[in-house]
């Protein structure tokens, strides 16, 4: 149903010169329920970024689009890698899709989203915590579903856009689709390649790599009857980055899906999904040669998956599913290839139960060959008091397995001498550590040595309300997420040069909480303003505890003295920012064929690590990042009957930052597109 | 609330009575507070090797480094603290214990720590590890991959109980020469321990006032 039918509600619907009619009210959501809905209909807190929406702002990439909305930011970790927060929950906890099926190849558990291209994409969708719990591990802190465009029409649709820009970059999109009666297709191709930055000249190295990088994306579907359909969708990624040394990407994702209707109530969905995940990296020394780094990863995903639907009537829906997930790593970090294998069921039961009250219920069953089996609970309401206010609630949960990393990684830095081992090769790593005569002691009981790590899980509830009058918007949604077992290092073992042997465990409960909301304003079809809003509160459970208990302490790095840390001046989890802003306004010229778009996004200040020795994050850590604004302009002006200029400034108010955050400065891009 | 006042009125007149009582009985040597500045404990090998080289002892009886094999409480290399007490961790040059001195960490501000309590128990060097546990987050420090620095956890106290029976308080200030307040840890020199203690020379007491 997502891949073929009423892709084009909205766009059809459309008058072709102003496009932006107040509110699209028929704006549909397919990743919330795992049925198309219409948005205002779904009880959680869901986001659709429509495919003007995205074209407007000229960007390129998904964290681009995605840094944009209420709430998501794109951070980098300690160890550079960049990963998507949302509700303060980070990265390892969000589900990225396209056309429903999982992104695969997390690096430290943050999945880049830099390596997901915009051209060809019908629409996003946000759907926030872990009530759209259908998705198994990994959708505890949500679910991010990034949907490609289908052929609607006969005609040959055909897309060609250039554009340069800052810091050598220059993007190269081509599109065509089109359909032919039972025969439909559609094929996308991508080139990006930047020449890298270097933010500081001091410091060796490029803050970024030059890099280039291919995205194919191609799309057929055959309809054998009114009943019976098969779209195969197959999308391949490869990157080359620029460094001393060689390092390289490659992402394909092979999808089959056929659509069986077996009556009026009865619709069947089988899916055939094959993903791989390369990425190779050898990093030398630019001067001896010498190999620094050397790292082979290749993750590869099988998974079927059989879905019904059967339409009971007087508005009820009931959606079942199962399928099976096989799971291959080769990492050279690894002593062995692993693999995992797991299966799961899902089900789900949306129902009236009032004039007015809509609800769904729903569950999803995991077992799992490396851990305990999981039961996903998720139950979810929607009150409309009238047309133009609904109030929505919603409580779910999920979990996230422990990675293969966390399992499986026997890594030993060899610049600093620590070691880190994943919690099944814990035994044998020690042992072999000591028959090399490495071990000077354990630090835990050797009957601890591989105890199987448990799932982390959490728990969210939301609650919100939308009021859509006209002119005006509004949504406003309160959120708590509690997060148990978090899986973090310990030390197991001392080694002979003075390092540890690092383990993992379960330890940290953490918790987020706050509201979000968006309001925005059309004057006009052709002048619209809005505002988002987050506020935010992050925190480890332990620390809260620990401090209540007076056992958190903070020197004063010029006197020496040590006091007492109160819990006030706890300031919560890394990378949290207390309050994340943004204003947007688009103006369009209709007489001109112009238009403007302005987005200010603004994140408060926040903190990295800890630094003065307490173990977490405090208001005298000076780790601070100060509060900052990125502002970015679109202007656009089409010309003729098909082509359009665009020229995009991201960043202009040239806000650069170096250290951690590698922010670079103002960039400019122009682009022509030619659009048959 | 009157009677409160009165009776904390007695209480003190009483406790002054009783002490100057004492002081005329014996006079006790005082417990001072003193800081030691930048005690050097080098080490050989690390990162990635063997870790070895002498331990730089110290004695709280005379407050200074010392070379003896017999009269000292503890030592420090790099960041290892080892103890005059208990049985070799099995590290490469490390000290013969000589004496029944023993450790242990306690939560609190320097001030906090008034005495010794009857439930604090000390701890010793062993086959299992030092007295004070090695590695970042165990012992007395924290060490951060991102900015390689090392920070003395704040709110740890190291009770000791010396080689001679008494007792003394520490709390490591600094790592780094000079006690730098912003510490670059390309430039600023490491294992130079700054620290604050109290030690009782008195027999048998078991206060740090």
């Amino acid at each position: 149903m997502t891949f073929w039918v009423k892709q084009g509600i909205s766009q059809e619907n459309k008058p072709e010169t102003d496009s932006l009619a107040y509110y699209d009210l028929k704006e549909v959501v397919i990743t919330a329920t795992r049925s198309e809905r219409k948005r205002q209909d779904i009880p959680m807190p869901v986001k659709v970024l429509s495919q003007d929406v995205i074209s407007n702002t000229g960007l390129r990439r998904a964290d681009e689009i995605l840094n944009e909305q209420t709430g998501i930011i794109t951070i980098t970790d300690q160890s550079g890698f960049k990963g998507i927060q949302m509700q303060g929950i980070n990265s390892e906890y969000i589900m990225i899709l396209i056309d429903n099926v999982p992104v695969v190849g997390r690096q430290s558990g943050n999945l880049d989203l830099s390596r997901l291209a915009l051209g060809n994409i019908e629409r996003v969708e946000i759907i926030k915590g872990p009530s759209s719990s259908l998705y198994g591990s990994e959708a505890l802190g949500g679910v991010i579903n990034i949907i490609t465009q289908k052929p609607k029409s006969n005609d040959l649709k055909l897309g060609v856009d250039a554009a340069f820009g800052s810091f050598e970059t220059s993007d190269f999109n081509l599109s065509t689709q089109q359909k032919l009666n039972d025969f439909s297709y559609s094929v996308f191709i991508n080139r990006l390649s930047s020449g890298g930055i270097d933010l500081d000249k001091n410091l060796q190295g490029n803050t970024i790599d030059p890099f280039e990088n291919y995205t194919l994306s191609s799309h057929i579907k055959y309809k054998f009857s009114d009943d019976l359909k098969t779209a195969i969708n197959y999308r391949l990624f490869y990157q080359n980055i620029d460094i001393s040394g060689e390092r390289e990407e490659w992402d394909n994702n092979l999808t089959s899906i056929t659509n069986h209707k077996w009556s009026s109530k009865l619709n069947a969905h089988y899916e055939l999904y094959f993903t791989q995940y390369q990425a190779n990296q050898l990093e030398t020394d630019p001067i001896t040669d010498n190999i620094l780094f050397n790292s082979e990863f290749n993750q590869r995903l099988f998974r079927p998956e059989i879905r019904l639907t059967y339409d009971i009537g007087s508005n009820q829906e009931l959606i079942s599913g199962f399928g099976s997930n096989f799971e291959f790593l080769d990492r050279n970090l690894f002593e062995n290839d692993v693999s995992f294998n797991s299966q799961y069921v899902y089900t789900q039961y949306s129902f009236s139960a009032f004039k007015n009250l809509d609800l769904i219920v729903g569950g999803r069953f995991d077992t799992h060959s490396e851990y305990d089996s999981q039961i996903s609970p998720k139950a979810s309401a929607i009150y409309k008091l009238n047309d133009k206010l609904s109030i929505k609630a919603s409580v779910g949960s999920g979990f996230k397995a422990p990675d293969f990393r966390q399992l499986y990684l026997d890594f030993t830095n060899s610049a600093v001498g620590y070691t880190v081992v994943g919690n099944r090769v814990e035994e044998a790593v020690i042992e072999r550590l000591q028959n090399n005569n490495q071990i000077l002691s354990l630090s835990v009981n050797p009957e601890d040595l591989g105890q199987p790590l448990e799932a982390e899980s959490s728990l969210g509830i939301n609650l919100g309300f939308s009021y859509q009058k006209n002119k005006f918007n509004l949504d406003f949604n309160a959120f708590r997420n509690d997060i148990q077992n978090l899986i973090d290092t310990r030390i197991i073992a001392r080694k002979t040069n003075g390092q540890n042997v690092f383990g993992y465990i379960n330890r940290d409960n953490i918790y987020t909480t706050g509201f979000e909301t968006d309001l925005s304003y059309s004057f006009n079809p052709n002048f619209k303003m809005s505002l988002g809003y987050q506020l935010l509160y992050a925190f480890d459970k332990e620390a809260e505890e620990r401090i209540d208990n007076g056992d958190v302490f903070v020197r004063d790095p010029e006197t020496l003295v040590t006091q007492r840390l109160e819990r006030s001046e706890y300031f919560g989890l890394p990378n949290r920012s207390r309050h994340l802003a943004n204003f947007k306004v688009f103006y369009k010229i209709p007489e001109w064929k112009a238009f403007a778009n302005l987005r200010l996004n603004y994140r408060s200040k926040y903190a990295l690590f800890d630094t003065n020795g307490n173990g977490l994050i405090d208001d005298f850590d000076d780790s601070f990042v100060d509060g900052f604004s990125l502002v970015n302009l679109t202007l656009s002006k089409s010309l003729f009957d098909h082509y359009k200029f665009q020229i995009i400034g991201e960043n202009i108010l040239n806000n650069e930052q170096t250290g951690l955050l590698n922010l670079p400065g103002i960039r400019i891009t122009g682009k022509i597109q030619y659009q048959l | 609330m009157k009677t409160l006042k009165l009776t904390t009125f007695i209480l003190m007149s009483l406790f002054m009575l009783s002490c100057s009582d004492d002081d005329e009985v014996m006079p006790l040597a005082e417990v001072e507070s003193t800081t030691i500045s930048n005690l050097h404990a080098p080490q050989e090998g690390g990162q990635g090797q063997p870790v070895s080289g002498t331990f730089t002892k110290f004695d709280f009886e005379t407050g200074q480094e010392t070379n003896s094999d017999t009269d000292w409480d503890i030592a420090f290399r790099g960041t290892t603290i080892a103890v005059n007490g208990g049985t070799e961790t099995g590290t490469t040059d490390e000290p013969l214990r000589t004496s029944d001195a023993g450790v242990t960490i306690v939560n609190g501000t320097f001030e906090d720590i008034t005495e010794v309590t009857e439930d604090i128990e000390f701890d010793q060097d062993g086959q299992d590890g030092f007295a004070i546990p090695t590695g970042s987050g165990n012992g007395w420090y924290n060490y951060d991959f991102a900015t390689n620095i090392l920070s003395p956890i704040p709110g740890k106290i190291i009770v000791v109980k010396t080689s001679d029976g008494k007792y003394a308080k520490i709390e490591i200030l600094s790592y780094y020469e000079d006690a730098p307040s912003d510490i670059d840890p390309f430039e600023d020199a490491p294992r130079y321990y700054t620290f604050r203690y109290a030690y009782n020379p008195n027999d048998g007491q078991t206060t740090f006032n």
